[in-house]
């Protein structure tokens, strides 16, 4: 997950203006991390509080208005069926949310738990552990979502357990690395002295001494979610209609691509991008922040 | 002698925070001559690192430096960077405290040694490493044709300490700095490398810095002596003078404060070192001095002394001479002796684990035949260099790695347990390791480390817990403010006490002290042992003290096992195996202990 680059990082250099540098400058110094919450912060905003602000109802059709570009009336404009984009986007927001948040979770936890009972636990158990994990992980994860999303009814709590299943194995080898790295330290042999158990030496000294890490490459599994569902959606397999997804709602501008619906194509693509910049500059900035004091 | 180095009026402050530039060094005036060693001594954060990095100028950005560094007649604050580059390496050469960190360890030796010489002297491959042949001799690494297209983990430490010598002495730099060079070594290790410099200085008329915070390396080698306390000189002059008659107070309680075999009590140093932002005004060492008077903490006193160093004091200790210790009366065994911790037939062997293709390898064991005993209240010292299996002995004692053989405490054979009981026995076993930081955990509170063994025990209750842990603070003679603070806001020798305390609140009979204070300066060494010894006696703890350094090892445990290879060679009460080493292994230990003649008042 560190690999991941950093947007906004390498972009001081070479910038023809100088102001613009060193905008660039401040943001991958200082600005990483504030940056990230604004716009998680604006995210959770249209998910969760704009649908009451803008009380529209997005499955209204309006057939002579269809395929409108913004107006007064429609401030995103239409899609085919004239319903307004906006109303769209903002209920996309939520059914995508209210997937990819809970998922996360989900991953994040099973991917802790796994981690620590591989790290801690008897050699053998980590050998079963950590083989099964390569099994899972030779498989393209895109895979096997589809393949499970063909096999279950589709539904919110089907795509949470589906999504949540699927993207932990990374953060739990991830956490059984840091694991075994952390459980021959000083203070972790001088609590066993104590007579801790290896669960209270997991809950009270693990978890804490991982904790940059966990925050970060958590907040990279939200990140990673969203971009899933909407993958998902995108293929048809994840929210399903009558509700909309910022996926499903890319995938049937699609169709009618040739005919140049830019608003019907920017705003969920920019909402999907805006999720994973997020996710990555949070994550980023808490790690440059916190992440140094192991 | 013609001086190689001179510094004069040289002033280093370096960026701290938001608070701008903190002065670290004040007016440093030395003199290092062709031929000679000047030790430059002083604990952590006196400035003397910080004075040897601005010779070479590789002081962290922001720094300010004002003053003069001459070397062989240049001054060095006026040359640019490209000037600079030729002058590291090529006119001083360095080395550091851990060479297996300056080496690299993807490239054998001899490219190493080559390029440091190719890249100022120029000249053909083959000339190169010619030059790292004969260098590899100089420095005593045997059979240096072979060893040639090694890679530096190949080396052990002390050899790696020898190759890295060698790398700085390519192309015969005028003045060699020696940061810290033998810090992490085995004293016997540390002492060839010593004899080696002193060596190498005179056959190549080659100054030396010699940096260190440890008194006892220097005596033997150094030619002067600069003692900085504080970011400022306080004594400095001929190293025979300095430790016939050290004329400054600091001086002397350093001096006090090194652990020396067959002493009484070490001397403390009451107080800390003072943070750069917080230095007094006057006399810097005056807030911790015993024989501070009104006029001390006006203003910096002038240098005084015209026979022997000169002391930056106000009242320099008279040049008379001292009472020496009389030697330590050779203590009568323990009576009763009923044993507490009884270990028998001891065998420890690591081994790798299998592989899927390859079966377990088993290495020579890490420790064999080991039977001994312990009296409660006695305090067991195990000595012997690294490598020898002193660790794997306490880890063992510990339970925490698997043995074949028998540990019984209170009678009572740990093989015999598992689960909750065996943890309930283990409890009664605590252990402080060496390096404090390392043994605690750097994101919980210190009250809550100390706490840790307490809720372990089902103690419960915010006010029960807060007392006690003052009350344990206070044992280890810190203030229970400190319990509100992270590991990281705390001194070394403070969070040795807060492992300590640790230790403590398990109230276990039994402690095995891992090198306990070979990771702290003298001064809070001295104070941490003595702590350790009224411990004791008030909780009628015993001992197991693992330690590398006779002296610190004779200073505490009533009885000494020698350990050799996995093997004890040779165990007897403290006394008499000092007066009288049985096996020449020991001898050699005891002779490598720091030999520092004693002062006391």
């Amino acid at each position: 997950m560190s690999e991941r680059a950093l947007p906004g990082g390498g972009l001081s250099t070479g910038m023809p203006s100088a102001p613009l540098a060193r905008l660039f400058g401040w943001l991958a110094l200082r600005g990483t991390l504030a940056t990230g919450l604004a716009i998680t912060t604006a995210i959770l905003f249209i998910g969760f509080v704009a649908p009451f602000l803008y009380p529209v109802d997005p499955f209204a059709i309006h057939p002579d208005h269809a395929l409108e570009a913004p107006s007064l009336m429609f401030p995103l404009g239409t899609d085919e069926l004239g319903r307004d984009e906006l109303a769209l986007m903002l209920s996309g927001g939520f059914a995508t949310l209210i997937v990819a948040l809970p998922s996360a979770v989900l991953s994040f936890v099973v991917g802790v738990a796994y981690g620590l009972a591989s790290g801690l636990g008897p050699a053998w158990l980590d050998r079963v552990l950590m083989r099964l994990l390569d099994a899972i992980l030779a498989l393209p994860s895109l895979i096997i979502l589809i393949f499970f999303a063909s096999l279950v009814t589709l539904d919110n709590t089907s795509l949470i357990l589906l999504l949540g299943l699927i993207a932990w194995p990374s953060l739990a080898r991830l956490v059984r690395n840091e694991t075994i790295a952390q459980r021959g330290r000083d203070f972790v042999l001088a609590s066993e002295q104590l007579g801790a158990t290896r669960f209270y030496i997991a809950r009270v000294h693990l978890i804490r001494v991982m904790a940059p890490v966990l925050v970060v490459n958590g907040t990279f599994l939200v990140g990673d979610s969203v971009f899933a569902i909407s993958g998902l959606s995108f293929l048809g397999l994840g929210v399903q209609p009558p509700q909309v997804s910022w996926g499903s709602m890319l995938e049937s501008a699609l169709d009618i691509v040739a005919l140049d619906p830019w608003w019907l194509i920017l705003p969920p693509g920019l909402l999907i991008f805006g999720s994973l910049l997020a996710a990555s500059l949070t994550g980023q900035g808490l790690l440059a922040r916190y992440g140094g004091g192991r | 002698m013609s001086a190689v180095l001179q510094i004069y009026n040289l002033s280093v402050s370096l960026p701290r925070g938001r608070a701008g530039n903190v002065a670290i060094l004040d007016e440093l005036n030395l003199t290092v001559a062709a031929g000679e060693m000047l030790a430059l001594v002083g604990e952590s954060g006196s400035g003397k690192t910080i004075a040897a990095l601005s010779v070479m100028r590789l002081l962290p950005p922001g720094a300010e430096v004002t003053g003069q560094i001459n070397l062989a007649g240049r001054d060095l604050t006026t040359l640019d960077e490209r000037a600079m580059r030729r002058v590291r390496g090529r006119d001083v050469g360095m080395v550091f405290q851990n060479p297996l960190a300056a080496l690299n360890p993807s490239r054998t030796v001899a490219s190493q040694i080559s390029e440091a010489y190719r890249v100022h002297q120029g000249g053909s491959a083959r000339a190169a490493r010619a030059r790292a042949l004969e260098l590899l001799g100089e420095v005593g690494i045997p059979d240096p044709a072979k060893r040639l297209d090694d890679y530096p983990h190949q080396f052990s430490g002390g050899m790696r300490q020898r190759v890295m010598i060698a790398m700085s002495l390519a192309c015969s730099p005028k003045l060699l700095i020696a940061d810290e060079p033998t810090t992490g070594l085995d004293p016997l290790i540390a002492r060839q490398i010593m004899a080696l410099i002193a060596r190498l200085r005179r056959e190549h008329e080659m100054g030396v810095l010699f940096v260190t915070h440890d008194l006892s390396v220097v005596e033997e080698h150094a030619d002067a002596i600069h003692v900085l306390y504080a970011g400022r000189s306080v004594e400095w002059g001929r190293a025979v003078d300095f430790f016939a008659h050290p004329r400054h107070p600091y001086s002397e309680a350093l001096l006090g404060s090194v652990a020396r075999v067959g002493q009484q009590r070490l001397q403390n140093i009451p107080g800390n070192l003072p943070e750069p932002e917080s230095r007094p005004p006057g006399c810097r060492f005056a807030p911790r001095c015993a024989y501070r008077q009104p006029d001390c903490e006006a203003a910096y006193p002038p240098p005084l002394g015209r026979a022997g160093t000169r002391a930056a004091c106000l009242y320099p200790l008279p040049l008379t001479d001292r009472i020496s210790y009389a030697q330590e009366a050779e203590k009568p065994p323990a009576s009763n002796f009923t044993p507490q911790l009884e270990v028998k037939d001891l065998m420890v062997r690591y081994t790798s684990a299998a592989g899927l293709f390859r079966p377990a390898s088993t290495l020579p064991p890490a420790l064999s035949d080991i039977a001994l005993s312990l009296g409660r209240g006695e305090c067991l010292g195990i000595v012997g260099e690294s490598g020898s299996g002193k660790s794997t002995l306490g880890r063992a004692v510990l339970q925490m790695i698997p043995y074949q053989g028998h540990i019984l405490l209170d009678g009572e054979d740990f093989a015999a347990l598992r689960g909750k009981p065996k943890r309930q026995q283990r409890k009664r076993i605590q252990v402080v390791f060496q390096d404090p930081r390392e043994s605690l955990n750097p994101r919980i509170k210190i009250g809550d480390i100390i706490a840790e063994p307490l809720r372990l025990a089902g103690i419960s209750g915010r006010a029960e817990l807060k007392r006690r842990v003052d009350a344990l603070l206070g044992r280890v003679g810190l203030n229970p403010e400190m319990a509100a603070r992270l590991p990281s806001g705390v001194s070394g020798g403070q969070a040795q006490r807060i492992a300590i305390a640790r230790a403590l609140a398990a109230e276990p009979e039994l402690i095995v002290l891992d090198e306990p204070t070979s990771s702290l300066d003298v001064s809070t060494q001295a104070m941490l042992l003595n702590l350790l010894k009224d411990l004791a006696l008030e909780a009628g703890l015993s001992y197991i003290l693992i330690s590398h350094d006779f002296a610190v090892v004779s200073y505490m445990a009533d009885r000494i096992a020698v350990l050799n290879a996995g093997r004890i060679v040779e165990m007897n009460h403290t006394g008499r195996l000092i007066a009288a080493p049985q096996h020449n292994y020991t001898a050699a230990l005891i002779g490598a202990a720091p030999q520092l003649r004693t002062y006391s008042r």
